[in-house]
């Protein structure tokens, strides 16, 4: 590809993926890169031909130099890819927007013929997918994928320092929660509950399955934000965590789409649950129609 | 404060259909208010009993958004008035195009101090609209929400708290500013009797894209083919659950010999 | 014809619904097992105008139809009886005859607190020995100087105990019969005026049912509703609207026996397959769908004759009897539906069975609708000969 390749970086650098899939279109990539001078140097030694640094951002939030990036990009504008986390999402999109720039999400697969960006997507929450022929600036939201290793023979990209103007935005406290982290995207085996569970007393029974099974537990979206039964962190959907374990356990989970699309990705799924029609059993390995109150115990004492 | 909420009048693609050739059919599919857009409403009402001011419903999209129920609907969630922006030019309309449009509209409707929006739409969940919104504006956003004051209204400071990752933040923003609420930022209040009675008879102000300024993309989008999504294949192997241990055994029997576990 | 709600009605129903969601289903349950008042649901409903719904605005209520409140009082039903029994009591009943016969005074003072829910309202005609013969009642009032003076003793009434205001009928002429009833506003805490224990009841547990004295009981002579000896047709006309709204908990109640039969019955596995595919089950599942929505269109229609000025005392009753009978029937099947786990408390349609009961007795038994019902019904027949 011979138009410019950009990504935006917002002071996270598990970049791994957006670096990859910038390679892999041909051509110069050059990170556009908030954050700290660690993040910067971290990104520059991943695989890109050049970095814009902001400088140290200080109390200043990396959406405040959203405006910066986009007057950067703005001079040479093509494709531009950004990670899909919250911060990330902010920078991209006023790049976006300074490019009037569609912006595509989901994507399965990105490349290049010629100058066209040929990108197919899964699109309305994965119901259906598309593939899109892109000609011109456009923006595309990707998983940022891991830190980047750092390039094997040495070497570090371009770095060139621009002075930015900030918008109006001060970090004045930053609080760490109580809560026990959970990466749910790196466990091998994960166990989802969903509405079939009756109480929060019950949750004990799906720790010791979780424990016998070596597996993460995680939720579909009420029992976090409706019921309060586990933190937010756990809640795997359209809007919350998308997984690939190898395998997941599909506890009391009726299958709604909202819920399916982040489990879609892994190995094998096992669903546990008492109604035979339950969309969860179209999209299984393993299906267990019955009572998971009695089905839970006996596979936790199996996997002992 | 001048509070604009700009919502989404949207359908659920849980209920829509899609063909072997990935064509949607939302004939069954109802549209309401966005599944999180009512979490977005609370902060701006919130908000607006606090500081004093007004809380605007925005919306874009093609003539439907603009039919009385979906008017009336917007409107009984403590809206003041509404500015709908319903032209069937919008229908599909992508991120950026919608966001563009948003952002004249915001611009029509002058001296607005902050705009707030859901976490995602429910049909299309590209959680973009807000930033890109922000971005055609030149104003500040951020992105998963969880409280928003006015630390000093007058001067156009704002308190907000956002998510992070192992915590939570505290911002101090001179705004304008766009915020997109956590989906669990708060919980929204059941619209009350009186305010379902008086959506009909709120101020709504109708526009079509042509009378905004909405500066048009040079780059253009080619649809070249649509599929259904080509999910992994999965046994669906059936394990009877008459014996629950049996069963137990079965499956991680049968997991061992996939190398599941 | 149009049988479409409109588009408030369809938005007042889909908040009631999420309402009911939010703040009674998690607690119907509790409050009928331990027959707790739920004294805290009270302000939330009138926070979003539940409690004067078909009240105008000028006296805090949400300036909405009759039909509405009617669906209000549905949608209640359909997961906490209870609950749409205190709402029915308050708004229908209460409140209905100080907005219809109260001076602008009255009006004022009590209606605005009802309307608003501030204050809790209750309804007492029936007497331990007179029910639906109200002409044999005993309970007095005599003019003394400024004020009337009340005894005697009202029996089963809705809210007792926790309703600030009550209108009270009491005889201001006993040798006129009905005729010589008289409708008054009584506040709680007027001395001579005690709430006896609450009834132990078969259904709507949670409700507060319970037995009011009055002993030399001297209310301010202003305190009469409407005209001396107009207690009677005052009371009647209330009926008429409580009957819909009675009418309206019954086609509550049977829509949620129905909603969890359906659930259940999808779930159920027996044979291998889930109960619903089987004739016996789906069979009941359309008698029950087919006369809910019988019993619904009565009711509405009821509502709808109230709503634009027509007579509807006959049609008022045919919805009462029907939806009554109704929804017994259709708990009945839902309790069979769910075989042995319907006869335990880990469903909720035993409550739906032992709720449904009431509707066919209050407001008058169904014995007596169909006495107003044939009565109405022979008198229409010689008139058009």
């Amino acid at each position: 590809m011979s138009i410019n390749i950009w990504i935006v970086v917002a002071g996270d650098p598990a970049v791994g993926n957006l670096i990859d899939t910038a390679r892999s279109l041909g051509g110069q990539v050059c990170a556009a890169v908030v954050g700290s001078r660690v993040v910067a140097d971290t990104v520059a030694a991943g695989g890109v031909d050049k970095v814009v640094w902001f400088g140290e951002p200080g109390k200043a939030p990396v959406e405040a130099f959203a405006t910066a990036a986009a007057d950067v990009i703005e001079a040479t504008p093509g494709v531009v890819l950004g990670a899909s986390r919250a911060s990330d999402r902010v920078l991209l999109g006023a790049v976006a927007a300074r490019l009037q720039a569609p912006v595509l999400t989901a994507p399965s697969s990105v490349s290049a013929e010629g100058d066209t960006l040929v990108v197919t997507r899964s699109i309305f929450s994965g119901i259906a997918e598309e593939t899109v022929t892109v000609s011109g600036p456009v923006a595309v939201v990707l998983d940022g994928g891991p830190i980047p290793v750092a390039n094997p023979a040495g070497g570090s990209a371009l770095m060139e320092e621009v002075s930015a103007v900030t918008l109006g935005m001060t970090v004045v406290e930053t609080h760490s929660s109580d809560f026990e982290q959970v990466d749910l995207g790196a466990a091998p085996r994960v166990v989802g509950i969903g509405r079939g569970l009756k109480a929060p007393g019950d949750l004990a029974m799906i720790e010791a399955l979780a424990k016998a099974s070596r597996s993460e537990v995680a939720c579909s979206r009420p029992l976090a934000e409706g019921l309060d039964w586990l933190h937010k962190d756990r809640y795997i959907g359209v809007s919350g965590q998308h997984i690939a374990p190898e395998v997941y356990f599909a506890i009391g989970i009726s299958g709604q789409l909202q819920h399916m699309v982040g489990v879609r990705g892994a190995t094998t799924i096992v669903a546990i649950n008492s109604d035979p029609n339950a969309l969860v059993f179209t999209e299984a390995d393993y299906c267990l129609v019955g009572d998971l109150y009695s089905i839970v115990p006996a596979l936790t004492d199996a996997l002992r | 404060m001048k509070i604009v909420v700009a919502y989404k009048w949207a359908p659920n693609p849980q209920d829509a259909s899609v063909g072997v050739d990935g064509a949607v059919d939302w004939s069954r599919a109802k549209p309401g208010i966005s599944e999180y857009d009512p979490v977005a409403i609370e902060l701006a009402r919130r908000l607006a009993e606090a500081t004093g001011g007004e809380v605007i419903a925005l919306t874009a999209g093609p003539k439907s958004v603009d039919a009385s129920m979906a008017r009336k609907a917007a409107l009984s969630r403590g809206f003041d008035r509404a500015v709908i922006v319903a032209d069937d030019a919008l229908e599909g309309a992508g991120t950026t195009e919608l966001a563009a449009v948003l952002a004249a509209a915001v611009r029509h409707i002058g001296d607005v101090d902050v705009v707030i929006t859901g976490d995602s739409s429910v049909d299309v969940g590209a959680k973009m609209v807000p930033t890109v919104l922000a971005g055609q504006l030149g104003w500040p956003a951020v992105a998963e929400v969880t409280a928003v004051s006015g630390s000093d209204p007058a001067a156009g400071l704002l308190r907000v708290e956002r998510a992070i990752t192992g915590g939570t933040q505290v911002l101090e923003i001179t705004g304008p500013a766009v915020l997109a609420a956590s989906t669990d930022a708060a919980v929204p209040r059941v619209p009350g009797m009186r305010d379902i009675l008086a959506a009909g008879k709120k101020p709504v102000e109708t526009l079509e894209v042509p009378a905004l300024d909405v500066p048009a993309s040079g780059t253009t989008v080619t649809v070249t083919a649509t599929a259904r999504p080509d999910l992994k294949a999965r046994k669906g192997q059936l394990i009877d659950t008459a014996d629950p241990a049996a069963a137990a055994a079965e499956l991680v029997a049968a997991l061992r010999a996939d190398g599941a576990i | 014809m149009d049988f479409e709600l409109s588009e408030e009605q369809l938005l007042i129903q889909e908040m009631v619904r999420e309402f009911a969601a939010a703040e009674v289903a998690p607690i119907a349950a509790e409050i009928d097992r331990n027959h707790r008042f739920p004294e805290e649901l009270i302000p939330k409903l009138a926070e979003v105008g539940l409690m004067g719904v078909p009240y105008p605005e000028e006296f805090g209520g949400a300036g909405a139809d009759y039909l509405s409140f009617t669906i209000v009082v549905e949608e209640l039903a359909r997961v906490c009886a209870s609950t749409s029994v205190i709402v029915a009591a308050h708004a229908g009943l209460a409140a209905w005859p100080i907005f219809e016969y109260g001076t602008p005074a009255q009006k004022e003072k009590y209606l605005r607190a009802l309307a608003t829910g501030e204050k809790l309202g209750a309804f007492a005609l029936t007497e331990p020995g007179a029910g639906t013969d109200a002409a044999s009642g005993k309970t007095t009032a005599v003019l003394d100087g400024d004020e009337y003076v009340l005894n005697g003793s009202k029996i089963f009434i809705t809210n007792g105990g926790y309703a600030d205001i009550y209108v009270v009928t009491a005889m201001t002429d006993p040798d006129r019969g009905t005729r010589g009833i008289s409708a008054f506003i009584v506040e709680k805490d007027t001395p001579g005026f005690t709430v006896g224990e609450r009834e132990h009841k078969m259904g709507i547990k949670a409700s507060s049912t319970t037995p009011l004295y009055f002993s030399d009981c001297r209310i301010p002579k202003d305190a009469l509703l409407g005209k001396e000896g107009r207690g009677f047709v005052i009371a009647m006309e209330t009926f008429d609207g409580g009957r819909v709204g009675v009418g309206a908990q019954a086609v509550g109640i049977a829509q949620g026996a129905l909603d969890a039969s359906i659930a259940y019955a999808k779930e159920r596995v027996q044979f291998g397959k889930p109960i619903s595919t089987f004739e016996a089950i789906q069979w009941m599942i359309a008698d029950m769908a087919t006369e809910i929505d019988a019993a619904r269109l009565l009711v509405y229609r009821a509502a709808w004759m109230k709503d634009n000025g027509l007579k509807y005392g006959q049609e008022a009753s045919m919805a009462k009897l029907f939806a009554a009978e109704t929804a017994t029937r259709v708990a009945g099947k839902a309790i069979q539906i769910h075989g042995g786990y319907g006869f335990t408390e880990s469903y909720p349609v035993e409550r739906a069975y032992r709720d449904a009961k009431i509707t066919e007795i209050y407001e008058g038994t169904s014995e007596v609708q169909r006495m107003t019902i044939a009565g109405n019904a022979l008198r229409k027949h010689k008139a058009t000969k």
